[in-house]
This record gives structure tokens, C-alpha cells and sequence, in this order.
């Protein structure tokens, strides 16, 4: 059974020119030990649906509308009242943000930080907090932990305050981390280092990890399965080397081919045309087909299309094109 | 003769003393920002500057459009030294954020055509808008376009439009700084395409700075690696990307995330760019190279490698003299 199970999640924001569905309909599933991957370009709801589960909007006016969270011996998050869930945040599931500097209190010395989340949930002594903090720090290896249990959050550098923000996430054991971005601002060779460290807290603790992410390749190295959005949908989803090996949206297929590193230098790049749809008035039926190279009359008919398997498809791999299940009638 | 030259230019810049440093007279600290960079910029190619956050890529290319003075070297632009801005407009910048660089209170029409006024003096006022227009049509912009303002447009547009302001000074170098990085992977590869095309069709010089591998093995002819303000490599795009020889080279190559591969089993380079005040007297990277000997502690002159490029490493494979 899974850990966590979304359902028809509905997320809406209210804005001055009307209400925004940045999430609309997404269902998907993680696995307890699971990395499980939600990718797309910007706008396209990954951190909206992220942030539904533990409802972290952060002061917009934001609401889940409808649908399912449902969190395995927890029960539905989404109809959990807010003191509940500031039980879950934290001890079951815990966040963490794309940019560390303002996720951590400036004012307050590392150690203390890690502590405070310690005693929040769970009697401690000051000095008993300061140990564990010390082996959390040890734990996603930091250099020199006991110098740093006493640095202010600005004498630490990008990679390093990540490692702090990861270890103030595991410090209640959780069983499910959600990470939206936390890479995106920190150099190439620093994101290597801390992707291998969520994944080794995977391997040893079994902990399950939700990555958003606008990199298709942080997605290939990391994750085990994923899911790719668009305008506030689901449009495939399936096991990261089925999706990315053989992509069968036309979305995902055309998201590939604009990536410089995957032709030749002597090779056009082949970019997605026009811009992606308001979502206060999304087009009728599949939202990608204004903008889809193969997109038919039919694309652009009813409702948006969900997700179904193709023939021939591998295993829990699906995708939300009609053209796809046309085929499938027809064989 | 190269098309822009720079020559040992040297940047640094003050670190703020406190008032306490003041009062106990110490001395001024300086960040050395650009070290010595040696790095001539041929004509019609792409050269691409790339390096982590804070490695001085973004510096050496304000030096070389004369928007910041160097405090050491100079840069010759097609063999005379530049000081200052060029007011010839042959030298021109594309910024990271479009939307901070274009003037959100005027239509982009009005700011193209200043652009125009300001370089091509010679061309009679009536002409300017058609040749707005012609330039809208080389960045694939709909004629339209000139009439509305920067809120109205999306990023991918306007990064099309700082490219084409640029071009409205008719330019024979664009220095791009990571004029991607803020975009979509799919509105970047029409930006990837565009630059691509002026040098191409244009014979246009373009000096591009990225963090992004993938971005620069695919557009540059060839690459500067740059690290703590000193370039560690330069090589032909191709045998940079197939042959590194200065591990840190080695080192940024093998952290790309790959789409087609999950992550490797190689161990990564531990640490980060360390402390830039702290100046080692031999190769910067020695205490995170996993090659690293005392050797290493000496200085590193750049060292001409067989494929014609050049590596600040005493371990690259040499030309033998």
C-alpha cells in the first residue's frame, strides 16, 4: 500500500482577475522508500500540488478545493483541521524550500535552530537537543559539525545551509520529505553533492521523497518514479527510465527535444511554440494541444483528458494523450 | 588578430571595513575578482565563459564591454585599447533578468529606436522605424510588438527583445551573461536557436558566460572554464567536452545531470568554492581536486595541451617540447 495517495487534488488561488486552478485533478501515488519526481516548466502547478499536501501557501489565498491526501495510519490531510496538520508538519512529512537563506532564522545559532524543532515535538533537554542536532549535522556531512552548531545561518554557504535545512528535516524521523527545488539555487557541482545525500537518507532510513523540480536531468538521476505537469494536470507518469527513455505525451516527447544536451551541435533545437494557458480560463479539452505539433480537430473537444495506459506501454506507465487511446481502439 | 583581447586584466574589489577596522587603522581587504585572465575572443566565434557562482565570469565580461573598469591589463578591441564604454556601440550586453534591463515606461518600439538614434547617427530619422521593424523580424518578433510594453510581453520574448536592442547598435561582439538561465527549457532553446542563427548567418561574435554545461556544448566553438577569477581551461568546444584536462573541468563535466542516465556511481569533488580571500599560492583547486599532490602547491602557469588548448594544470597532457 502507499504511503501517501493524492486524489483528484483541487488547489485554487484567488486572484484579482479571478480564480486560478493551479492544480486541477492531479492524482498520483508514493511509495513508502520511494523518490518520487513531479516535473514541469514554470506555472505548471508542481509546487502548488506539493505545497496542497501540507498546505504551506505561505500567506496567498490559496485553498484545496477538493480531492484526497491521503497519508497511510494518518488519514486525509486535506480534511485535517490546521491544528492537526501542524502536528503532521514536521513528524510525518516535512518540507523543504528551494532557497535555504529563508528557510532558516537569521537571528538564531544553527544548533539552537535543529533543537528547537527537536523540543517541539518531543520532551528534551537543552542539551540533550544540542546532541542530536550534532548527529543530524554529522549525519548529512557537514564539515566540522561542532563548529557549526554555534554559526548564524549567513556564515554558511549555499550547499551548506541546504545540508542544514535537510537536517532539520529529518530531525523527527519523518516518513515522507517533500523538496520543492532544493537544488535550483546552488551550483552544479554542490546540487550533485546534495542530491546524493537525499538519496543515501533514502537508502539508510527508508524515507519517502516527493522532488519538484524543473530539471529533467535531476529527476534522471534521483528518482524512481514521476510524474510530469502541465498547466495544473497530470499528463504522464510512469517509472523515470519508461518516461524519459520512451516519452509518450507529446508534451514530455517535445520538453526532451528542446533540451541542448540531448542533439548534436550541428542539430536544431526544437523549441515549444506559443506560451502555456491561463489557468483562471483553461482551453477546452487537453490543455497542451494549442501548443502540440500533432494536436487533431478532437484535441481540443470536452474535458481535459486523464491519465489512461497505452498499449504496449510498460507498467504503471501512463499519459493523458487521446491520440494515444485512439490507437489503442484501433489495435 | 583576435577581435577582443584581454590582456593579464586584474580585478579587485574593496570589502567594506568597519568602523572598528577604521578605528584600529586596518588595513583594506580587497576580493580578488578577475586574476591575470589572458583570453583573445576571435572573430565570428562563440566563446563560452562558464564557472560556478562567483568565479568572475560575469566580471571579466563587464570589464571587456567597458562597464567596469579593470585595475590591471587592458582589453584591445580589434588591436586598440578600449577605455570605457564604447561609444560606437560595437560592443554590446544581453543581461540575465530581461525585464530589469528594459525600461518598463516605454514601448518597445521607442526604446529600439533610441538605440538606433544613439549609434547610427547617420541614418535619416524617417528610416529608423523600418529598421526597428527589420530587427523585430530578425528576433522572430511580430511587428506588433513595437508597440507594446515590456509587462505585456512573456520572458521568452523579452529576452528577444534585449537581443534585438542590442542588435539595433548593429554590434560586431554580444556579450550574453546568462541570457537562458531565468527561462523554460523550452522557450530557452528558441534563445539557444536565435543566438545560434546571428552567428551563423551575421558572422556575429558572441562571448557567452553560463553556468549550464549542456547549454554551452552545444552552442560555443570554445570554452573558457573559469575558477576563483582565473580561467583553468580553454579548448575547442569539442575536445574540452571529450578530453577535459584540468580535473576541475573534469569535475563540472561529470555533475550535469544527465536525462538519459541516473547519477553516476564516481564519487563527486567534495566541498565548495572556498573562501576567495584566502589566496593560495599554488593551483586554487588543490584542496579539492582529488588529484592533488604537493606539487600542486607551486604556482601553475597555463600549459599548452595537444589538442591546441590550453590547462592550468601540471598533470594535463602536455605538448612535448
Amino acid at each position: 500500500m502507499s504511503l501517501l495517495s493524492v486524489r483528484d487534488l483541487v488547489t485554487e488561488f484567488q486572484s484579482p482577475s479571478g480564480t486560478a486552478r493551479a492544480v486541477d485533478g492531479v492524482s498520483f501515488d508514493v511509495n513508502p522508500g520511494e523518490i518520487f519526481g513531479i516535473v514541469g516548466e514554470s506555472g505548471c502547478g508542481k509546487s502548488a500540488t506539493c505545497r496542497s499536501i501540507l498546505r504551506l501557501f505561505g500567506g496567498a489565498s490559496a485553498q484545496v478545493a477538493s480531492g484526497q491526501i491521503m497519508l497511510k495510519e494518518t488519514g486525509d490531510l486535506a480534511r485535517m483541521h490546521e491544528r492537526e496538520l501542524a502536528q503532521v508538519r514536521g513528524r510525518d512529512v516535512a518540507f523543504i524550500f528551494q532557497d535555504p537563506l529563508s528557510a532558516l532564522n537569521p537571528t538564531m545559532r544553527i544548533g539552537k535552530q535543529i533543537g528547537e524543532v527537536i523540543r517541539r515535538h518531543r520532551k528534551a533537554s537543552r542539551a540533550e537537543a544540542r546532541e542530536a542536532a550534532l548527529q543530524l549535522l554529522r549525519d548529512v556531512h557537514v564539515t566540522s559539525p561542532e563548529r557549526r552548531l554555534d554559526a548564524y545561518p549567513h556564515e554558511l554557504s549555499g550547499g551548506l545551509r541546504q545540508r542544514v535545512v535537510i537536517a532539520m528535516a529529518l530531525a523527527l524521523r519523518p516518513r515522507l520529505i517533500i523538496a520543492d527545488e532544493p537544488t535550483t539555487a546552488l551550483d552544479v557541482t554542490v546540487q550533485d553533492q546534495i542530491l546524493r545525500l537525499l538519496k543515501e537518507r533514502r537508502d539508510s532510513l527508508g524515507t519517502s521523497i516527493i522532488l519538484v523540480t524543473h530539471d529533467l536531468g535531476v529527476v534522471s538521476q534521483i528518482c524512481d518514479r514521476m510524474a510530469v505537469m502541465y498547466a495544473g494536470r497530470v499528463v504522464e507518469t510512469g517509472a523515470v527510465r519508461d518516461v524519459l527513455d520512451a516519452p509518450s505525451h507529446p508534451y514530455t516527447q517535445a520538453l526532451l527535444a528542446a533540451l541542448p544536451g540531448q542533439v548534436s551541435r550541428d542539430s536544431q533545437l526544437i523549441p515549444i511554440k506559443g506560451a502555456p494557458p491561463s489557468l483562471i480560463d483553461p482551453p477546452a479539452g487537453c490543455r497542451f494541444a494549442p501548443r502540440c505539433a500533432l494536436a487533431q480537430p478532437q484535441c481540443a473537444i470536452g474535458a481535459a483528458p486523464g491519465l489512461h495506459s497505452r498499449p504496449a506501454a510498460a507498467e504503471g506507465h501512463f499519459d493523458a494523450c487521446i491520440l494515444n487511446e485512439v490507437s489503442h481502439a484501433a489495435a | 588578430m583576435p577581435l577582443l583581447d584581454f590582456q593579464k586584466v586584474e580585478r579587485r574589489f574593496p570589502v567594506k571595513r568597519s568602523f572598528g577596522d577604521l578605528l584600529v587603522n586596518r588595513k583594506p581587504v580587497y576580493l580578488h575578482a578577475v586574476r591575470g585572465v589572458d583570453l583573445a575572443v576571435r572573430q565570428g566565434e562563440i566563446l563560452g565563459i562558464v564557472g560556478e557562482s562567483g568565479c568572475g565570469k560575469s566580471t571579466l565580461a563587464r570589464i571587456g564591454i567597458g562597464l567596469q573598469p579593470s585595475d590591471g591589463g587592458r582589453v584591445l578591441f580589434d588591436g586598440h585599447p578600449l577605455e570605457g564604454p564604447d561609444r560606437e556601440g560595437r560592443l554590446q550586453m544581453v543581461f540575465q533578468d530581461p525585464y530589469s534591463s528594459l525600461n518598463p515606461r516605454m514601448t518597445i518600439g521607442a526604446q529600439l529606436e533610441e538605440v538606433v538614434a544613439r549609434y547610427r547617427p547617420q541614418m535619416p530619422r524617417g528610416d529608423r522605424q523600418a529598421e526597428v521593424q527589420r530587427i523585430l523580424a530578425e528576433v522572430s518578433l511580430v511587428p506588433e510588438t513595437a508597440l507594446k510594453f515590456p509587462h505585456a510581453l512573456s520572458g521568452g520574448q523579452r529576452q528577444r527583445v534585449s537581443i534585438g536592442r542590442a542588435l539595433c547598435a548593429d554590434p560586431q561582439v554580444l556579450i550574453a551573461d546568462e541570457p537562458v538561465s531565468a527561462l523554460d527549457a523550452s522557450v530557452q532553446a528558441q534563445i539557444i536557436n536565435l543566438l545560434k542563427g546571428l552567428n551563423r548567418d551575421k558572422g556575429l561574435t558572441i562571448i557567452f558566460i553560463s553556468h549550464d554545461m549542456n547549454v554551452v556544448r552545444y552552442l560555443c566553438d570554445r570554452v573558457a572554464v573559469m575558477y576563483l577569477g582565473e580561467i583553468v581551461e580553454l579548448q575547442e568546444c569539442t575536445s574540452l567536452f571529450a578530453t577535459p584536462q584540468h580535473p576541475y573541468t573534469q569535475a563540472l563535466i561529470d555533475a550535469v545531470p544527465d536525462v538519459r542516465r541516473p547519477q553516476s556511481l564516481r564519487e563527486p569533488i567534495t566541498g565548495e568554492i572556498p573562501d576567495p580571500f584566502a589566496v593560495l599560492p599554488g593551483c586554487r583547486f588543490a584542496p579539492r581536486c582529488p588529484l592533488a599532490e604537493t606539487a600542486c602547491q607551486a604556482p601553475q602557469p597555463m600549459q599548452a595541451l595537444d589538442t591546441g588548448g590550453l590547462a592550468r594544470c601540471w598533470k594535463a597532457a602536455r605538448v612535448l617540447a
